[in-house]
């Protein structure tokens, strides 16, 4: 089967979880991706738990291990000038370079946009950074709580007799890997119908802040401030209602109104004329809460999810662990969880395509690289440095 | 004008509220030209939801914040699809476009006879998307779903929640979005493919794959080492140190995290106690995150009595990272997201009572090619002639006929708005924080 992307050509500059998740996307349907790390330590992630087998090791990192399939590592000592004008040589040969180090240091170190580009003006190169390129925060340190602090999701999430909370590891970084894979390809595609390269400023803040829905609309359109939960707002609550197994999450969708979800639960308490109307729902908030809380507990989830999901308008969400993410009937007939065998962390079930493309499949031909293993094949087999010479490169410390 | 990055590409939109609709926004503020298909006696949810100044009066159906949200830069093409003249205006449309991209279940694009190899008779290198919560095919291929309900199946929501509670999930369909990255991206590789091959094909985004791409750590962990991430709350086990702290003023917090030794020294010396370093139970990185939760309460001690936007700049400027919880209205004032212009100002159709007003832009710049917002969302049936007669050539016998028989229109078939809640009442269920009633001026006063 063809790939997508078999002809991009990308230089992975990235470490951690925004920039590697961008250049997977893009190694993942057929890009030949170069990445580049430091000798010795290499990508910070590699020591990012959890490990496989809760062994830390620099090839065991589950994070690492996800985020680099099918990539190539070669390491490379861009402090030298020896490796920067072998970093110039890779960009040059490069469709896109994908970078997320702090805004100063590719420049500080000669190796901004018009560098790279210099011998190549069809070079598109993204630069992932936790606030943008330019700005007052340019220099502010970034982690996934504080972006979603400051990407304005925080305020709204969680309770609201409680402090803000987060999603649980890296979102933020996944949400701005993923724009900026999609920002990379825009601009090769302006780049193969024109020729013209450039160069992208993906914000980790600015791609938080894009989806917020109404956050700050709210305000502009009536003066109103999103909040976090109530405990009782007088609704069905759209969030995790515990049933006797676990949470489902009761949605009611497209015209759906009380009365089908009183019938759907055949609850004779919430039948009862105090919640018979939004207005006296609101002024028994709290009644309702306890009488949603007993009428779920009693249930199982998946009976309620696969009940509720053949009527109309009642689209109630389960909560599924990860064993049953793992055992999903839905995810097995679309065969989602791959199995990649890796040389040192051994073989398991990897999340697989994020979405499937008919003519042009995902998949994984090969497992994360071993720190630098591709060093030969890239200096010797791409660039044609002698192996006396790479023995010299690798004694001084360059690669 | 500069040209945009996709200038020249057609995408037929044919999707409701936000997973395709967020997708083809960032490729239409690109420069690709998305024209929405939409119906006008079955107006889609969020033409029916969050009005102007809860302005109800006239043309409310194009005064809806989600739907300008959404759609601009695009065009709107009302047709009835049930009828045959509506399908085959449609097709026409479609055979001379690069995508055609849709959300809905598999079972109406099937009855609407708009199917893959529907449009491919018409068009045979289409790209043709379609975004479901759960996947084209399967057991669950039928369910409808909006963001809480994918999010929940994805594998995120178990392991996320305040710690000891129960699963925890945003106020806005978080998941939405994450399919909507995802979608551009696939457009974007389907498109790369067909500039190269002079292939189109066939997309299948399941809303649920695409966030469970995001949470390899849980699933992972899982699957290597069979175990169940516990929630945690605010703390990651990589930090030394994270969580969300009380500041002054009326829940105001900030977000700190700890990730060396050398930002321990800073913190304590920032909120001035000096004294913990030489502490035997934070002697560590280990000893800290042992007693984490006893440094949560003594930082939250010290944080209380320190203005959030101040504590961040004291910490940010010794090099560690903190971030204010800002609302949606400090986002909107936020002076780093002014400087870089983040929030773009849009004209609205005059007849409307709406002024020009602020919006997010997008998640990056191009140095070459930016993006720009040329317009506001469509009016319903703004463009249907522009469309129809003038694109596609159709005769004005033809298009009248259309207008005639009801296969296009501009005003929906319910002529009133349905009731909305007013910010009394959003405030009493707690839905909001406050509400400002002097915000028009407060908006215009920054942005005007």
């Amino acid at each position: 089967m063809p790939e997508a992307l078999e002809r991009l050509k990308v230089l992975d500059l990235t470490h951690h979880v925004a920039g590697p998740y961008c250049a997977k996307l893009l190694a993942d349907f057929g890009a030949d991706v170069t990445k580049v790390e430091r000798p010795e330590s290499g990508d910070p992630a590699r020591n990012m738990g959890p490990f496989a087998g809760d062994d830390p090791h620099p090839h065991k990192s589950l994070s690492f291990l996800y985020l680099n399939t099918n990539k190539r590592s070669v390491t490379l000592n861009l402090k030298s000038g020896e490796g920067r004008s072998i970093l110039k040589r890779l960009a040059s040969g490069a469709d896109v370079v994908v970078e997320n180090f702090r805004p100063r240091t590719l420049p500080g170190l000669g190796l901004g946009y018009d560098e790279l580009s210099k011998d190549n003006p069809a070079l598109v190169m993204v630069s992932i950074s936790n606030f943008g390129q330019t700005g007052p925060y340019r220099d502010y340190e970034g982690s996934d709580i504080v972006e979603y602090a400051l990407g304005g999701l925080q305020y709204i999430f969680g309770s609201n007799d409680r402090e803000p909370l987060k999603h649980a590891y890296n979102q933020a970084q996944y949400k701005a890997g993923a724009n900026a894979a999609s920002a990379a390809l825009i601009a090769f595609f302006h780049s193969m119908m024109t020729g013209e390269g450039q160069w992208v400023d993906v914000s980790i803040q600015e791609s938080m802040a894009s989806g917020l829905r109404d956050a700050t609309s709210a305000y502009t359109y009536t003066g109103a401030v999103r909040w976090r939960q109530p405990k009782a707002s007088g609704e069905i609550p759209r969030s995790p209602v515990r049933t006797s197994d676990g949470y489902v999450v009761p949605i009611t969708f497209g015209g759906a109104g009380w009365n089908d979800t009183v019938e759907f639960l055949e609850s004779d308490e919430l039948a009862d004329e105090r919640f018979a109307t939004a207005e006296s729902r609101v002024r028994n908030a709290a009644e309702l809460d306890r009488v949603i809380a007993e009428t779920f507990a009693g249930r199982e989830k998946f009976d309620l999810f696969y009940r509720a999901n053949r009527r109309r308008g009642l689209i109630y969400g389960v909560v599924q662990e990860p064993s049953e993410v793992h055992g999903n009937p839905q995810y097995d007939h679309r065969r989602y969880f791959r199995e990649v065998d890796h040389s040192v962390a051994g073989r398991a079930d990897y999340p697989g395509p994020p979405f499937n493309m008919e003519g042009t499949p995902w998949r994984v031909k090969s497992a994360a690289p071993t720190l630098g293993q591709h060093n030969e094949e890239v200096y010797r087999g791409e660039l044609g440095i002698s192996r006396g010479e790479l023995a010299r490169l690798a004694e001084a410390g360059v690669v | 004008m500069v040209r945009g990055a996709l200038s020249g590409v057609r995408i037929v939109e044919f999707g409701q509220l936000i997973a395709i609709p967020f997708a083809t926004k960032l490729l239409a503020d690109m420069g690709a030209e998305v024209i929405r298909v939409e119906s006008y006696t079955r107006l889609e949810l969020y033409r029916l939801l969050g009005f102007y100044d809860n302005d109800t009066s006239g043309e409310w159906w194009n005064r809806s914040v989600h739907f300008y949200e959404q759609n601009r830069n695009k065009q709107s093409l009302t047709l009835d699809l049930t009828k045959p003249e509506g399908r085959s205006a449609l097709l026409e449309l479609v055979s001379v476009s690069d995508v055609f991209a849709e959300n809905f279940t598999p079972r109406v694009i099937k009855n609407f006879g708009l199917e893959y190899e529907d449009l491919r008779k018409v068009r045979p290198d289409i790209i043709m998307v379609s975004s479901t919560g759960y996947g084209h095919t399967g057991p669950w291929s039928e369910f409808g779903a909006i963001g809480f309900g994918t999010e929940a199946a994805s594998g995120l929501s178990s392991v996320t929640g305040y710690r000891g509670g129960p699963p925890a999930i945003p106020e806005i369909p978080y998941s939405d979005f994450t399919a909507g990255e995802h979608t551009a991206f696939a457009i974007m590789a389907a498109l790369v493919h067909r500039a190269a091959t002079g292939r189109g094909q066939f997309i299948d985004i399941s809303q649920t794959q695409t966030l469970s791409a995001t949470v390899p750590e849980a699933l992972m962990d899982y699957a290597f080492n069979g175990r169940t991430p516990a929630r945690a709350g605010n703390r990651d086990d990589n930090y030394q140190l994270q969580g969300t702290y009380p500041c002054t003023g009326n829940d105001n917090w900030i977000s700190i995290t700890i990730r060396s030794d050398s930002e321990w020294v800073s913190l304590c010396e920032v909120l001035g106690r000096g004294e913990w370093m030489e502490d035997a139970r934070f002697v560590d990185s280990a000893a800290r995150s042992r007693n984490h939760d006893l440094l949560d309460e003594l930082i939250a001690d010290c944080t209380r009595n320190r203005d959030s936007m101040e504590l961040q700049s004291a910490l940010q400027a010794v090099g560690a990272p903190a971030g204010a919880a800002l609302d949606g209205k400090e986002m909107l004032f936020n002076e780093h997201l002014a400087e870089r212009g983040f929030y773009e100002v849009v004209e609205h159709p005059a007849d409307l009572g709406m002024p020009p007003l602020p919006y997010p832009s997008r998640p990056w710049k191009f140095s070459g090619t930016p993006g720009t917002i040329r317009s506001a969302a469509p009016k319903l049936g703004e463009h249907n002639r522009a469309i129809l007669v003038e694109a596609l050539g159709m005769s004005e016998e033809r298009f009248g006929a259309l207008e005639e028989s009801g296969v296009i229109g501009t005003r929906p078939t319910t002529a009133k708005a349905p009731p909305q809640p007013t910010n009394e009442m959003l405030k009493q269920q707690g839905l909001i924080v406050r509400s400002e009633p002097d915000f028009k001026e407060q908006v215009w006063g920054r942005f005007g």
